[in-house]
C-alpha cells in the first residue's frame, strides 16, 4: 500500500525500518536526536540513546568512528548535518572509508552509510551550500547513491544499509519536503538502475539529485516542440553506463545536468562515456548543465544565477537541436 | 577614579561604549531578520564583554579569527559597520562584495581575518597570522575566538599544540555558551559534547595557561586577555582563556547581560548618569541606522561577479 510521504519521511522510514530489522544498525552525528530534524526524528524515541547517538561537532572522529565501528561488525549509518562539514574529516572518508577494505586484501570491510545532507538552498553561502557526488564519485571504493525523490530514497536507502561497502547517500536540503506517493512496507530499490523518467526521442538528458526534477520540468515545456528522454541513474557509483547508451543510441543527442561544478564532475562523466562508447551514436556535441566552476555566492541573485536550473536545460536541449 | 578591578573609569566606559555598540548592532540585525529584510544571521548576544574585553588590548595591527557568530567580534575590532551592514544584505558594497554573507565576513582593513562558516574553521588560519606576526616581529598578535563545540575538533587541538610548539603569539578565545547544560546548535543533545566542564582546562595538556572565568563580567574579561596578551605581545606563547556566556535573547534582561551588567555598576558607583547612557545608546543606535541606510541604499551586485574573483589575476 502507498501513500504520499515527504523525502525525509521516506528516509526515516527506511532508517526505522532497517533498524527494527537488523541490531547491528546504528545511528550517530550531530543534533540526530532532536526532534527538529525530519529524516531521523522519533528514532531515538523508538531505538533508545545506545542505538541513536549525538556526537560533538568532530567530523573527523565520529565519521572515523564509523568506519571503525563498521569494520568490527556494525552497520553504522553516519549523517553529515552538511556535506560541506564533510571537508574537514576527508582523511577518515577518502582514505580510510574508501580504500581499507582494498588495502586489508579484504580481511576486512566497511558496511557504513554516510548520509551526506547537501545543495543549494537559497542564501547560505560556499561553505553551507555545495553538491560534491564528484569528490566522493572520483575515489575508488566508495558507492555514491543521489536519489531525486522520495520513492527511491526509502529504496535506495536500504539498499544502502544492507551493501557490504561504503555508501555515501546524497539528500539535498530542498527535496525534504518534497511529497510523492511511497510504499508503506520495506523495499528496495537496486544501485546501478537508471530509472526513466520522461519518454523522449530527440535527445537524452541525463539529471542527478534535484536536477532530475528541474529536467522532468524542462522536458515538459519542450514537449510537443522537442521530444525530451530524462534518464536518472539513481547512483552514480555503481553507475548505469548501459541505459545512457542505449538512450543516446535512440535519440542521437545527449545532456548532462547536476548541480555540482563543471569542471571534472559528474556531467564530464557522462560524456566522456558518450565520446569512447557511444561516440557513433552522436549526432552533435555533447552539452553540460552545471555549476559553471564558481563557489556558491552568498548573495541570492548571484547564486540562482550559477545554479543549474530548468530554463538552463531547455537552452542546453535546444543548443544541441541545431542542425 | 579607580574601581576596584583597577580598570579606570574612563576605560570602563569605553568598553561599555563597545558593548552598547554591538548590542545596538545586533538588535538592528535582529530587526532586518524580523522583517524579512535580510537571511539568517547567528548573533552573539550574551558575549558582547568577551568581545569588548578582549579587543580593548589590540591593536588595528593585531589580527583575529572569529566564528559562525562573529558580529561583536568584528564591530569590536573596528570593522566598518557600513560595509558589514551591506554584507550582511548581499549588497556589492558588503566586505566580501555580498559573495561570503555574515558567516564569512572578512575585514582585512582592521585585521579581522574574519568569520568562518565552519566550525572550528578559522582556529589553524590564526596559527599562520601569528607565525606571520612572529617572522615580522613587529610585536602584533592574534586573537583566536571559537566556541566550546569548535574546542573538540581535531583541527583546534592541532592547533593549540602548534602554537604551543612554535611558540606564537596568538590568545585563543573559547566562548563556552553551554556554560550549565551542553546544548548543540542550541538544542539539547543526548550526550554531552565536552568530557569536561571546563574548557580552560585543556591548556594543560598543550603546557600552555589555561583559565576560565565568567564571561559576563567585562571587567573579569579584561583582566584575563590583558595577561593573555601581554604574555602574546612578550613573546611568550599562546594562552587558553574560556570564557562562559549565556546566549540571550536581545530583548531580555537577562542577570547575565553584560551589557546591563555594566550598566548597573557604572550608574551604582555614579560613573554612568541616565542621561549618558541614553547619550550613548543614541549615538550608537543612530549609527546602526545610517549602517541599514547604507545597505539598503548600496545597488545588488551585477551578475558577473557571479564569475569574478575565483582566482586572482588573468585566468581562463
Amino acid at each position: 500500500m502507498t501513500r504520499v510521504i515527504t523525502y525525509a519521511e521516506a528516509i526515516n522510514e527506511a532508517l526505522g525500518a532497517e533498524m527494527s530489522r537488523d541490531p547491528r544498525v546504528i545511528l550517530f552525528g550531530e543534533n540526530v536526536s532532536s526532534s527538529w530534524r525530519p529524516a531521523t526524528k522519533g528514532l531515538k524515541e523508538t531505538f533508545g540513546r545506545e542505538r541513536v547517538r549525538d556526537a560533538p561537532i568532530t567530523e573527523t572522529a565520529f565519521i572515523g568512528a564509523g568506519v571503525g565501528a563498521a569494520i568490527a561488525g556494525l552497520r553504522p549509518v553516519v549523517e553529515l548535518m552538511l556535506v560541506d562539514f564533510g571537508l574537514v574529516a576527508m582523511d577518515q572518508i577518502l582514505n580510510q572509508m574508501a580504500k581499507t577494505t582494498y588495502m586489508t586484501g579484504g580481511q576486512v570491510n566497511v558496511p557504513m552509510v554516510l548520509r551526506c545532507v547537501y545543495g543549494a538552498a537559497g542564501g547560505q553561502a560556499a561553505t553551507h551550500s555545495e553538491t560534491l557526488t564528484a569528490l566522493y564519485a572520483h575515489m575508488p571504493g566508495v558507492k555514491v547513491a543521489v536519489p531525486s525523490n522520495p520513492y527511491d530514497a526509502k529504496g535506495l536507502l536500504v539498499t544502502a544499509i544492507r551493501d557490504p561497502n561504503p555508501v555515501a547517500f546524497f539528500e539535498h536540503t530542498l527535496l525534504y519536503s518534497m511529497e510523492a506517493e511511497v510504499l508503506e512496507d520495506s523495499y528496495t530499490v537496486p544501485f546501478g538502475v537508471a530509472n526513466l523518467v520522461r519518454e523522449g526521442a530527440d535527445v537524452t538528458v541525463v539529471a542527478t539529485g534535484r536536477m532530475v526534477g528541474e529536467a522532468a520540468m524542462a522536458a515538459d515545456v519542450l514537449r510537443g516542440e522537442v521530444s525530451v528522454e530524462v534518464l536518472d541513474p539513481r547512483t552514480l557509483v555503481p553507475l548505469d553506463e548501459e541505459a545512457i547508451l542505449r538512450s543516446l543510441a535512440r535519440t542521437g543527442r545527449l545532456g548532462a545536468v547536476d548541480e555540482d561544478y563543471e569542471r571534472c564532475g559528474f556531467t564530464a562523466e557522462v560524456a566522456a562515456i558518450a565520446a569512447e562508447k557511444g561516440f557513433h551514436s552522436l549526432v552533435a556535441p555533447v552539452a553540460r548543465v552545471a555549476n559553471p566552476n564558481v563557489p556558491i555566492p552568498f548573495n541570492r541573485n548571484l547564486e540562482r544565477h550559477v545554479l543549474p536550473d530548468k530554463d538552463g536545460i531547455i537552452r542546453a536541449v535546444k543548443a544541441v537541436m541545431k542542425p | 577614579m579607580l574601581m576596584s578591578s583597577g580598570i579606570p573609569d574612563e576605560r570602563l566606559l569605553d568598553l561599555y561604549r563597545v558593548m552598547v555598540r554591538i548590542r545596538a548592532f545586533e538588535n538592528g540585525v535582529k530587526q532586518l531578520m524580523r522583517e524579512g529584510r535580510c537571511g539568517r544571521v547567528s548573533l552573539s548576544v550574551g558575549g558582547e564583554a568577551v568581545a569588548a574585553g578582549v579587543t580593548a588590548h589590540l591593536t588595528p595591527h593585531d589580527q583575529i579569527g572569529s566564528t559562525h557568530r562573529p558580529l561583536g567580534h568584528l564591530v569590536a575590532k573596528g570593522a566598518d559597520l557600513n560595509r558589514v551592514m551591506a554584507e550582511i544584505m548581499a549588497k556589492a558594497t558588503g566586505t566580501n562584495r555580498g559573495k561570503g554573507g555574515p558567516y564569512h565576513i572578512f575585514d582585512k582593513s582592521v585585521g579581522a581575518l574574519g568569520a568562518n562558516g565552519v566550525v572550528g574553521g578559522s582556529v589553524p588560519m590564526c596559527a599562520g597570522y601569528a607565525l606571520a606576526d612572529q617572522l615580522r616581529g613587529d610585536g602584533s598578535i592574534v586573537v583566536s575566538y571559537y566556541g566550546e563545540g569548535a574546542s573538540n575538533q581535531g583541527g583546534v587541538q592541532e592547533t593549540l599544540n602548534l602554537a604551543a610548539c612554535w611558540r606564537l603569539p596568538v590568545v585563543f578565545v573559547c566562548e563556552n555558551s553551554s556554560p550549565e547544560v551542553q546544548r548543540m546548535l542550541g538544542h539539547e543533545i543526548d550526550y554531552p559534547q565536552l568530557s569536561i566542564d571546563d574548557v580552560g582546562s585543556r591548556g594543560a595538556a598543550y603546557g600552555i595557561p589555561g583559565v576560565t572565568h565568567p564571561g559576563w563580567d567585562v571587567e573579569t574579561v579584561y583582566a584575563a586577555a590583558g595577561e593573555a596578551v601581554k604574555r602574546a605581545r612578550e613573546g611568550g606563547g599562546p594562552s587558553l582563556l574560556e570564557f562562559k556566556i549565556y546566549r540571550l535573547d536581545g530583548d531580555t534582561d537577562d542577570g547575565y547581560c553584560p551589557v546591563r551588567l555594566l550598566r548597573e555598576r557604572l550608574t551604582g558607583r555614579g560613573v554612568l548618569s541616565e542621561e549618558l547612557d541614553a547619550k550613548i545608546w543614541d549615538a550608537e543606535a543612530a549609527r546602526v541606522r545610517e549602517a541599514i541606510e547604507y545597505a539598503e541604499g548600496s545597488p545588488e551586485p551585477p551578475l558577473i561577479d557571479a564569475y569574478t574573483g575565483v582566482y586572482v589575476g588573468e585566468h581562463r
